[in-house]
């Protein structure tokens, strides 16, 4: 044995601490970590344990019951299920959901694509324009709902005073099944055109302009411009919008109870309006929950088919 | 700065729900020996009658104290299953008959039976009908306090304006409308003054129609399916509708036609959604002059006479192929089967069903008590407001129908009235809109089972 | 010929915010007419003379103030909670590393597939069982504890933040907690706000689960008192329109004093997608 070197009498003089297991250090450093994130993951993990994923089961298991609130739960397996098909309640709801939706996802799209169109300028005013859009989005949906009936009222209603002036005698328009829709449909497109605007509006803003420099030079016109650039590219914003409309548009609710229960006749009883008469004013909560694991797979696959459809369309690189 | 906020108002929040959330239940607490009832009905100008009898009752029951509680119409079922349902719920209420079935299954309607031997009552002094209408299984729910039949409110002052006599033995059918829809006809007027039965006469400028034609079961449509010869359900506690046949389809078709190809009747659209009048927009037409009578039940009489500036009268209904029928209904007050006061309450119900009571009923002009041989009380009031309600009892002592009983039926009048509102709005045939009514109605009913 | 065009372009946006404005000023309007003037005049006239009445009624005997305060309330406690518990959560999403992090952050991302109405029957049930129907709880507790949307949103832009800040404050010795208030917040100002707005928005508006879970008069929200003021007095609309007013105008005015960052703040949640 030589004399040891500087570098090793310096190492030999130093006490060396124990060296731990290595899987036990791991997991030491792992529960140490978790510890200074449970603090601030707890409280919303536990929200959406108790509020959101423990319902979730609670309805599945639901499904499956016969349930009044009043007497005893009892099991009945999918019998919910099968009168699903045949019960007419669901069937007729689910495609005047279907009829809603197809009114007013393009009637909201064209319109607030439309607006963001028009005020994706650079000249003044177009912010307090923007803001006007806007409006809509913050004002409660039943008050809204409410002005809206009082407008449409077949007597004394804004509109069909406003038809009477150039001679034209307006319709009942929530009293006839075939305008009842359309009306609703309207309303909410009203509610939410322009929230949906600031969207498109963002999207656009995104799109360099030299594209359509670009474009201009190769002698395209401004409709070309529009679908050979602009829609592609805005595919992104678009999903976004789709998506979440279409999930919105099957919810909705409180524009159906304030304007017309359902009615009239079942025009507008949408599934939604439907789970709920189910479930709090016939008391069928087997049903009700049945009915709104259907919705929850209709917007499931709606909303797959909407990503697909755009998977090979959206491009995030605009080099 | 924000945090003592935020703190404070998160104690207050707190405190607040802690109280509330201890004091939703109790609705029957006891005070010093005093019991005290809470009694549940849906608004109506009977209620006025009723704290006069309960004003009564608690000079005699000095432990017991009542109050009324009041729901809307519409929303007094739903409302009331969601207290029951929180083992809450008021000590004694009105049951109204669509849910007389489920309610008795759900056991929320105390079985009064041995209650009502033990105190010997009398039950023939009440309409035999009634006490059925109330049965299951043997078992009585309680004891009939009033009766209704279904007839037409007119307005007096019009008829004597167009020289129109009060006709009698008037009689309806599908094919013609027989000698009651040359009446209705020369009831409706148009801005020109020429009524229905003249060529002149311009249906799309009426001053006032002869009658409406409401979507409704009880006071609607009911009577003239029982005239013709079709029941809603064949038997009480029933799994199927028996309404869709060809009789019914012509009942309803006539009951279309008076709107729409006869121009009798106001419009669907002018009876609120799906034309059944479920805000009363048929009262108001009648007042404001528009239609010259109206289909209504007894029980409306006082509201009516509220409203109206003109002299009221009461015609009977027409009879029709199958002859005279009409809707006989009546009221129990049923005892909360998990009420905490059951024995006041029944003191109470035993009251209710008196003829103490129902003569304060009666004599008041509120409702026909369900004790007949206190009738003559409310004719005599009514008579002193100058209103014949005679047409009333002279129909008890028709054929009669009740309201249908059997499980899922609350549910499937709610989804008839829906599903026939199209018809009744002329936008679609009365066919189809009949088939799916009664399709959904089979499927409710049996689901109920 | 260019003027005529920018001429042209205004009155078209003038015309469509004629449209968006038109239901508040009837509503305005209305519910400043007395009955007879409601009914005996065009609804696009403003009112012969200002009648106050409907709003006198609306809060002395239709309960009104009460609604109000209990909106402000349910409100705030569910924005306090949702912006606090969400930046937190949001904060160790983004910027602390644990076991489980990412398998945790799918989950609640999944949550975002599951619509609303599926949940409420299976909370109006656990509501019932823990006797909190009809009390203030109910209103918030579902809503409180923070939304996996705000979330998620708030995570995408604390991702974004640069590194090294953090970094350095951890070598420092500051607590994870110290570095969010220090460091975190104040970058954080647009989305927090952005937050604190949707949670607003959201539940000064919401409707369903409060219709479900309350019926007495004391708990009820705005939304819910509007509603069943229509059906109960379906034709007294100059009641009727004062009570949608009652029950806008306080967003409307948040909405005029803070609409530039509002609208940036709505801007904000559609970024990333």
């Amino acid at each position: 044995m030589g004399s040891p070197d500087l570098a090793e009498q310096v190492n030999l003089a130093a006490p060396r601490p124990p060296v731990p297991h290595p899987r036990r250090r791991r997991t030491a450093r792992a529960l140490r970590r978790l510890a200074v994130a449970a603090p601030f993951v707890l409280p919303s993990f536990a929200g959406v344990v108790v509020f959101l994923l423990i319902p979730v089961v609670i309805v599945l298991l639901l499904s499956f019951a016969r349930w009044n609130f009043l007497t005893p739960m009892s099991w009945v397996g999918v019998r919910n299920f099968g009168r699903i098909t045949h019960d007419y309640h669901v069937f007729r709801a689910l495609r005047t959901s279907a009829y809603y939706v197809l009114w007013n996802i393009p009637l909201q799209t064209i319109f607030a694509l439309g607006l963001a169109l028009l005020l994706n300028r650079r000249l003044p005013g177009m912010g307090l324009f923007r803001a006007l859009y806007v409006l809509p989005y913050m004002s409660m949906p039943v008050a809204m709902a409410v002005i809206w009936g009082w407008m449409f009222n077949a007597r004394n209603g804004a509109v069909n005073h406003l038809l009477s002036l150039v001679g034209i005698h307006g319709p009942n328009w929530l009293g006839d099944i075939h305008t009842a829709l359309p009306v609703v449909a309207m309303v909410s497109t009203w509610q939410y055109a322009g929230y949906n605007m600031l969207f498109f509006l963002a999207g656009l803003q995104a799109i360099p302009p030299h594209l359509y420099e670009a474009a201009n030079i190769d002698g395209a016109g401004s409709v070309q411009r529009f679908i050979r650039i602009t829609l592609p590219l805005l595919n992104p914003t678009m999903l976004f919008v789709l998506v979440t409309d279409v999930i919105g548009s099957f919810q909705i609710f409180d524009v159906v109870y304030v304007l017309t229960q359902g009615g009239p006749g079942t025009a507008t009883d949408v599934i939604n309006y439907q789970i709920y008469s189910t479930a709090f004013r016939n008391f069928d909560v087997g049903s009700a929950s049945a009915m709104s694991l259907l919705l929850f797979g209709v917007i499931l696959v709606a909303t797959v088919a909407q990503f697909r459809f755009f998977r090979n369309r959206t491009t995030y690189d605009v080099g | 700065m924000l945090r003592p906020r935020l703190a404070m108002a998160a104690v207050l929040g707190l405190v607040v729900a802690v109280t509330g959330a201890c004091g939703s239940n109790s609705n029957s607490k006891s005070s010093g020996g005093k019991i005290h009832l809470t009694y549940a009905m849906w608004d109506t100008p009977e209620k006025d009658g009723y704290q006069k009898s309960i004003d009564q009752f608690e000079k005699t029951h000095p432990n017991i104290t009542v109050s009324i509680q009041t729901f809307a119409y519409n929303d007094y079922q739903p409302k009331l299953t969601t207290e029951f349902s929180s083992g809450g719920g008021p000590d004694i209420y009105w049951v109204n008959t669509p849910m007389i079935a489920e309610w008795i299954k759900d056991g929320v309607m105390a079985d009064l039976t041995d209650k009502i031997n033990a105190a010997h009552i009398d039950l023939s002094q009440y309409l035999q009908p009634l006490i059925d209408l109330h049965k299951y299984n043997g078992k009585l729910y309680g004891l009939p306090k009033d009766w209704d039949t279904i007839a037409y409110f007119y307005n007096a002052d019009y008829f004597a304006q167009h020289h129109i006599t009060v006709p009698t033995g008037l009689t309806w059918n599908p094919t013609d409308g027989g000698s009651w829809l040359t009446f209705v006809k020369q009831l409706t007027v148009d801005t020109a003054g020429n009524d229905a039965t003249s060529p002149q006469f311009n249906p799309n400028s009426v001053a006032t129609y002869g009658v409406d034609s409401p979507n409704e079961m009880q006071w609607g449509f009911e009577p003239f399916l029982a005239e013709n010869g079709v029941k809603i359900i064949n038997a009480p506690y029933a799994k199927q509708v028996s309404m869709n046949t060809p009789a019914g389809q012509q009942t309803f078709q006539f009951l279309t036609d008076l709107m729409y190809k006869y121009h009798v009747a106001s419009a669907g659209s002018d009876l609120g959604t799906d034309a059944a009048a479920n805000n009363s927009e048929d009262q108001a037409l009648f007042a404001q002059g528009k239609v010259a009578m109206i289909e209504g039940g007894s029980w409306e009489t006082s509201g009516i006479k509220q409203e109206v500036k003109f002299k009221l009268g009461v015609m009977e209904a027409p009879a029709g192929p199958q002859g005279k029928w009409t809707v006989l209904n009546g009221l129990i007050d049923s005892i909360n089967a998990h009420g905490k006061n059951q024995d006041a309450a029944w003191q109470f119900e035993q009251w209710l069903g008196s003829t103490d009571s129902e003569r304060i009923l009666g004599s008041g002009g509120y409702i026909w008590p369900g004790i007949p041989s206190l009738d003559q009380t409310y004719a005599d009031y009514w008579k002193q407001q100058g209103v014949d309600v005679s047409a009333f009892m002279t129909e008890s002592k028709w054929n009669t129908v009740t309201w249908p009983v059997t499980p899922g039926m609350n549910q499937a009048q709610l989804d008839i009235a829906n599903l026939l509102a199209p018809a009744y709005l002329n936008q679609e045939s009365v066919a189809s809109a009949l088939a799916k009514a009664a399709n959904q109605a089979n499927s409710d009913l049996s689901t109920a089972g | 010929m260019r003027s005529v065009k920018y001429i042209l372009f205004y009155a078209c946006l003038v015309l469509i915010a004629g449209v968006f404005v038109a239901p508040y000023v009837l509503a305005i309007f209305g519910a400043f007419k007395s009955p007879t003037d409601l009914f005996g005049t065009a609804p696009w006239a403003p009112p012969h003379s200002v009648y106050l009445d409907n709003f006198q009624t609306l809060f002395n005997s239709k309960g009104f103030l009460r609604y109000l305060a209990n909106t402000a309330f349910v409100t705030g406690v569910l924005t306090t909670g949702q912006v606090v518990f969400g930046v937190l959560t949001a904060y160790a999403f983004a910027r602390l590393q644990f076991p489980g992090r990412d398998a945790t952050f799918a989950l609640y991302l999944a949550t975002l597939m599951v619509p609303n109405v599926v949940t409420l029957v299976p909370l109006y049930t656990i509501m019932r069982e823990a006797q909190l129907i009809n009390t203030y709880w109910a209103l918030f507790l579902p809503y409180a504890l923070g939304s996996p949307y705000t979330i998620f949103l708030m995570r995408q832009f604390f991702m974004s933040l640069p590194e090294d800040v953090f970094a350095a404050a951890r070598v420092d010795g500051c607590s994870e907690f110290r570095i969010l208030l220090s460091i975190l917040l104040p970058m954080a100002r647009p989305i927090i706000t952005t937050a604190a707005l949707i949670a607003l928005v959201f539940g000064w508006n919401n409707f369903m689960w409060p219709l479900i879970v309350t019926d007495d008069p004391s708990k009820q929200v705005l939304a819910v008192g509007v509603a069943n003021l229509q059906s109960s007095f379906s034709n007294q609309w100059n009641l009727v329109l004062a009570a949608s007013l009652v029950a806008l105008v306080p967003l409307l005015l948040l909405f005029a004093a803070f609409q530039k960052q509002i609208v940036r703040s709505i801007q904000l949640s559609g970024i990333n997608r």
